[in-house]
């Protein structure tokens, strides 16, 4: 492994804002929504348990956004990001370095709540194969959001709070919160433009309709889709990054 | 080794070096001297290859930096001015980072950790976080991790800005070890006295410009002269006249003068004749101090 990659890995097992945002948080919400309505409406519990689990990674996979911008930003104002352009380190590797470990966070990240859904809820999984596909998109789209954003960012606090635009906008509009059969239509056509609605589309089918990756191709389109637009506004905007850092 | 020729850079429509021209020779220490804002950091992230556009051509070993980038910088240690460190994590894993970054791994990496811990004095503390250090240790790390990769150039920013004179005292020991290596070494600073100590060659600089460049030897034989230095409350102006060139240096004046004996025996005695009594009269020989503010009419440091 590249040796950005393992630094990264060595401060973000120290960083408890992330433990926070990742994990807790997360399973605090879980735990808190499904009793709330598992308790009063008397739904159906497994479509509750699908609704929610699923849901909240999604909704809190978006999260990890805020600590690679902070890492990027970090880096540049302590002058590290021109220090590492002292060594023969090629820029790209130092661009691939930093993300690959956001994006197995977040991998790591879904495991674990799915696996406490399981674990507590008894939530069914379905076709590994294609939980797995969903999730490396899921990842690949919010991790690519997260980078463009890190590289474009004046500030940790506007990275935040476009973070938690993106991650709760996304997340109301794009009916984790609430099933969308229940929004209006005018909302529901929204929907289909986020990559939310589509990982959870994508989940979903997997988990209640018992689909494989061929029926979640879709899902799976649309997540690359915006992954590469991300990724490629970030790797368009990264050599301003980097000069800004020298500096 | 290294050579400097015709470089500029401005940002913007501050033009932080115009013209530079220097030659560092291999295996010597070169210290380059100028006050805040000269353009020393900027000189020395060209010559690292942090700032990639400038005007002019830079030369190492022979070979022009924009073609052989990666070469080249695998024969460069690198300090920076500010401190630049993964504060969360301990000495060693610092090390560790710039070792693995200059492709170093495995057992090789692991020895020359040891090494540098020892060379920086730091080997008793390997496993603390950075963070808990003194600003001294900081910087010996900050050293430190230039140094991993056995490089044949080292480029110091001011690498004693704001340490204890224990670390101080360190960090000199270790730079006197790296140029016994044979190391050729690029050091900043706007101490004067720790250039004329360590340097054995030097360049000025001021406002972007070189103002002057050569062996240590060279610059004092083409700029020193020595004078007289008087000081008192009494003494003014008029009194010092008439006994050679005048220049305010600190609290008192300084008189240069071919036959400095002869002119101070005639100061005494007009001083004396005129029942003024100075506080300091003496001999003096221009230091690097003095032939910068020379040259450029500034003064090194702000006085505090
Ligand atoms: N990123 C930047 N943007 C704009 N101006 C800059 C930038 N970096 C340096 N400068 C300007 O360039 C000039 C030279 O700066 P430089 O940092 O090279 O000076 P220096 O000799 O290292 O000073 P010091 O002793 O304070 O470290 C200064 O006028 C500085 O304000
Ligand atoms: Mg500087």
């Amino acid at each position: 492994m590249n040796a950005i990659t393992k630094l990264e890995f060595k401060k973000k097992i120290q960083d408890k804002g992330l433990w926070f945002w990742t994990f807790i948080l997360p399973i605090v919400f879980i735990v808190g929504f499904i009793s709330i309505f598992g308790g009063n409406t008397g739904a159906d519990s497994e479509q509750l348990v699908v609704q929610i689990v699923p849901g909240y990674t999604v909704m809190f996979s978006f999260y990890i956004m805020i600590s690679i911008v902070i890492a990027f930003i970090k880096d540049r104002d302590s002058g590290m990001t021109a220090r590492i352009a002292s060594t023969p380190l090629p820029t790209l590797q130092y661009f691939m370095g930093k993300w690959i470990p956001f994006i197995l966070i977040v991998l790591i990240q879904i495991a674990v709540l799915f696996g406490f859904g399981v674990a507590v809820y008894d939530m069914p999984l379905g076709n590994a194969f294609a939980l797995i596909m969903i999730s490396v998109a899921l990842a690949f789209v919010s991790t690519g959001c997260g980078m463009a954003m890190a590289v474009i960012a004046k500030t940790e606090n506007m990275g935040i709070a476009l973070t938690q635009v993106i991650a709760l906008g996304g997340a109301m509009l794009g009916g984790l919160w609430m099933p969308v059969e229940f929004m209006p239509d005018i909302m529901q056509n929204i929907a289909q433009f986020l990559p939310h609605y589509w990982a959870l589309q994508g989940y979903q089918t997997v988990i209640l309709d018992g689909g494989n990756v061929l029926d979640v191709w879709a899902s799976l389109l649309v997540l690359i889709a915006y992954g590469a637009v991300c990724i490629g506004i970030a790797l368009s905007a990264y050599p301003r990054y980097l000069k800004l850092s020298k500096s | 080794m290294i050579d400097i020729r015709d470089v500029s850079k401005s940002y913007g429509s501050i033009k932080a070096l115009q013209h530079a021209d220097l030659h560092i020779e291999k295996g010597s220490c070169f210290g380059l001297v100028g006050p805040n804002g000269a353009g020393k950091s900027t000189l020395m992230k060209i010559l690292v290859g942090i700032l990639e556009e400038f005007g002019g051509t830079v030369e190492i070993g022979g070979k022009p930096v924009h073609q052989y980038r990666r070469d080249i910088k695998r024969q460069i240690g690198y300090v920076p001015q500010d401190i630049c460190l993964e504060e969360t994590l301990t000495a060693r894993d610092n090390l560790l980072l710039f070792g693995q970054l200059y492709g170093l791994s495995g057992k090789g990496l692991n020895e020359q950790i040891s090494e540098v811990l020892t060379l920086i004095g730091l080997e008793k503390r390997e496993k603390s976080i950075v963070s808990t250090f003194s600003g001294g240790m900081k910087r010996r790390l900050n050293i430190g991790c230039a140094l991993l990769h056995a490089p044949e150039i080292i480029i110091l920013d001011e690498p004693t800005v704001g340490v204890d004179p224990q670390s101080r005292r360190a960090i000199f020991e270790l730079i006197h070890e790296l140029k016994a290596e044979g190391k050729t070494i690029v050091y900043s600073s706007h101490y004067m006295e720790e250039v004329e100590q360590l340097c054995d060659s030097i360049g000025f600089i001021d406002q972007g410009m070189v103002v002057e460049h050569g062996t240590m030897k060279e610059v004092f034989e083409k700029h020193r002269h020595s004078s007289i230095f008087i000081e008192g409350d009494q003494v003014t102006e008029e009194v010092l006249a008439p006994y050679g060139e005048l220049m305010e240096r600190e609290n008192g004046y300084v008189i240069t003068s071919i036959d400095p004996l002869a002119t101070l025996q005639k100061v005494a005695l007009a001083l004396h004749s005129q029942a003024l009594q100075p506080t300091r009269l003496e001999l003096s020989q221009t230091k690097l101090e003095g032939i910068f503010f020379e040259l450029t009419g500034t003064q090194l440091r702000d006085k505090g």
